[in-house]
């Protein structure tokens, strides 16, 4: 009796789920692939907009700010927000895109896990005719159509480390020593760490007579595999005096191995590692202010946030359910050389003085 | 008056014992999804539609053929942290030896390099048998790891949450140093149609989870092997006693639960259309908690295949409404969390009360 009752609950529900099928007029037209330029469906309440954001993760202060940014700017439209977010797995970051294109969201902004991921669900918006928004870390691949929003990674943090080297090379003219330069490398699936080494390099590539072989130090975006890489890195080649970080939240990281060391004191004190970073957070704007590092590069969060947002509402307006370009934040570096003129200029000391 | 009053009170007891019927029998969960579902539609009226519907079910096959290899283990009192690191592994040496081209730039220097993979791609790279064939070495790969673990509980008898996290450590390690964190891409377009195409109207991932399926509800149900494993999850010397060769129970229930690993592996990525060393890294909570919430016993002895689908019915619809009902993160995984444990508060009460019952109907009162 009572798998009787199991088995005609379960044909009801596929009964329920098959009469949802059919009674989903709207879905045929968005079953499609092709790239057709038809305007995205409007939703219930008629005119508003519906836009998803999908995050990766929360924990730096640079994300923090993106979401912010992206969040308060579509809602001062006006706009619904729906969002999302994946905690850094790559497969539940798919999952999500596909249950928001279910909601049938007039465009998509993604942050996404890494540049792979991006091409995944770049895919996923272009079967469903949805246009995407690739935010700051942009797809490893040109396969599909989507607006990616990206930095000039490179170029800012060969901007970073010039002014990192020119100190390099004034330390060693006074001492003769050659310096050993450590990168902490991020997460090599993203193109934005790949981006940053690159710029590292050819920055220091510049001055080979001053440096020894550069060490890497993988850190994954991840804290704690950072610690203890930076920690085993440090005791292997006690004589590290040069770290270029590919992200700022990993100065109080560097600070926890170097303190005990003796080795975290400010510019020009006996001892002092040259430092920087790239992403030009809060933190980074605190230890440039104190003298403790040289300086970042700077990704403008809120430029991003605006080049994201307008290039979306603009596709949206035009009917095009596929645009396919590059919008570029050209970024910059702040140093102790030009703190005074640019020093406003970076998103990090703007939240810290609100 | 008294016939009206013991009239109320038959009433009274059979309304009580349908209520303790659901609440026991082994549909609860089942009756719970599909209660749960209906009373979700009106507020979340894209629950039903189409494509909402194919995305919780395509979300359903990978996490059912992993619970299902999980389910094995539980049976027999252990658990297998492994599978997630299982995952990752299979993930990127399938789709090594099937990617149509690797850039020297990103994978010069990695250890596969030379001997495994080139600029040409892998070893099956072009092949017609590249598919097939990746995925039976996913699934070889998936059951070798398997036995590893089996081979440390069943002949040493080390506890199997210790075995399992050191393996999945290790291959979590491994899997990120096998291509140095890159994910590998380039794979064939039919194994990219295996995790999103259909054959007529059912996923081809549908259709080889339900092979697994079944053939691991035939073992449990059917065969004496499946008899074994319920036996020694339930009292392993007695089944020593018995004469079980428990060791070799053992044995088999790890290596199908690396096997199922593999086979998730598989359709996690073809769906993502790439390999990942990192891929599953955080569903272990999802793995354990859908069997459990099927009725799965972490004590042993007792679960079954069906029960462990309902279980990842409930799960999936569960996130997938929460989802629906656009809630912040944390909330979904507070959500989550409390559902688990409501699930294995349950199984206690549900024990409790069953062996309550058998002791009063035994003692015929």
């Amino acid at each position: 009796m009572k798998k009787r009752v199991s088995i005609l609950l379960a044909l009801t529900m596929l009964a329920t789920m098959f009469v949802g099928c059919a009674d989903k007029k709207s879905e045929e037209s968005t079953g499609g692939s092709s790239g057709g330029t038809s305007s995205t469906s409007s939703n219930d309440d008629g005119g508003s907009k519906t836009i998803a954001l999908c995050t990766e993760d929360l924990e730096t202060e640079f994300w923090v700010a993106a979401h912010e940014a992206i969040v308060d700017t579509l809602e001062e439209q006006g706009i619904k927000v729906i969002e999302t977010n994946c905690q850094g797995d790559a497969n539940k970051q798919l999952e999500q895109v596909k249950d928001v294109i279910t909601q049938d969201v007039d465009g998509i902004i993604v942050i996404p896990k890494d540049g792979d991921t991006a091409v995944a669900v770049t895919k996923e918006a272009n079967n469903a005719d949805i246009p995407i928004v690739i935010f700051n870390r942009p797809p490893t691949s040109d396969e599909g159509a989507n607006i990616t929003v990206v930095c000039d990674n490179a170029t800012v943090a060969e901007a970073c480390v010039d002014y990192m080297v020119e100190e390099a090379e004034k330390k060693f003219d006074k001492t003769g020593e050659k310096l050993t330069p450590l990168i902490m490398v991020g997460d090599l699936g993203d193109p934005n760490a790949i981006a940053r080494k690159e710029g590292f390099y050819t920055a220091i590539e510049k001055k080979p007579e001053i440096f020894n072989e550069a060490i890497e130090v993988p850190t994954e975006w991840d804290a704690a595999t950072a610690l203890a890489n930076l920690q085993s890195a440090v005791q292997a080649t006690p004589d590290v005096d040069f770290i270029f970080t590919s992200s700022d939240f990993l100065f109080p990281t560097i600070q926890s191995v170097l303190e005990p060391l003796g080795k975290w004191v400010k510019v020009g004190e006996e001892g002092h590692v040259i430092m920087g970073g790239l992403d030009g957070d809060a933190t980074a704007g605190e230890l440039i202010d104190e003298g403790m590092i040289e300086g970042t590069g700077v990704q403008d969060v809120y430029n991003e946030a605006d080049l994201a947002i307008s290039g979306l509402l603009d596709a949206i307006e035009a009917g095009e359910t596929q645009p396919d370009e590059i919008r570029e934040d050209p970024g910059f570096a702040l140093t102790q050389g030009n703190l005074k003129e640019k020093r406003m200029d970076m998103w990090g000391n703007v939240i810290r003085e609100q | 008056m008294s016939a009206l009053k013991s009239e109320t009170h038959r009433q009274k007891k059979s309304a009580k014992q349908i209520i303790q019927g659901v609440f026991l029998s082994e549909y609860f969960i089942l009756i719970m999804s599909l209660i749960y579902f209906v009373c979700v539609i009106p507020l979340a009226p894209r629950i039903i539609s189409k494509s909402n519907l194919l995305n919780l079910l395509s979300n359903l096959w990978p996490l059912l053929v992993i619970a299902i290899g999980q389910t094995f283990v539980l049976l027999l009192g252990g658990i297998d942290l492994s599978q997630v690191s299982i995952i990752g592994v299979t993930s990127v040496i399938g789709t090594a030896l099937m990617s149509s081209s690797f850039d020297p730039a990103i994978f010069e220097g990695t250890p596969l390099w030379g001997w495994l993979i080139n600029e040409n791609g892998g070893p099956l790279a072009g092949s017609a048998a590249a598919v097939p064939v990746s995925i039976c070495v996913m699934l070889i790969i998936g059951t070798l790891i398997g036995l590893f673990n089996g081979f440390f509980v069943a002949k040493f008898k080390m506890p199997p949450f210790m075995v399992t996290l050191v393996t999945q450590m290790f291959l979590l390690s491994f899997a990120i140093y096998l291509t140095q964190s890159r994910n590998i891409m380039g794979l064939p377009e039919s194994f990219s149609a295996f995790g999103r195409k259909s054959l007529g109207f059912i996923p081809y991932a549908a259709i080889f989870v339900v092979v697994i399926a079944l053939a691991a509800h035939f073992i449990l149900a059917k065969m004496v092997l499946g008899k074994w494993i319920y036996a020694t999850g339930e009292n392993e010397v007695a089944s020593i006693v018995s004469g079980v060769p428990t060791k070799k129970v053992t044995l088999f229930c790890y290596a199908m639960s690396g096997f199922c690993a593999a086979a998730g592996s598989a359709i996690y990525s073809a769906r993502l259309g790439m390999g990942r060393p990192t891929l599953g890294e955080d569903i272990m909570m999802d793995i354990v908690g859908a069997a459990i919430i099927g009725g799965t016993s972490l004590s042993g002895g007792k679960g079954k295949v069906i029960w462990t689908l309902f279980g990842v019915f409930f799960f999936t619809l569960l996130f997938n409404t929460l989802n629906l009902f656009n809630l912040s993160y944390f909330t979904i995984n507070i959500v989550k969390g409390l559902v688990i444990l409501a699930a294995a508060f349950l199984d206690v009460i549900r024990t409790k009360l069953m062996t309550r019952m058998s002791i009063v109907n035994g003692a015929g009162v």
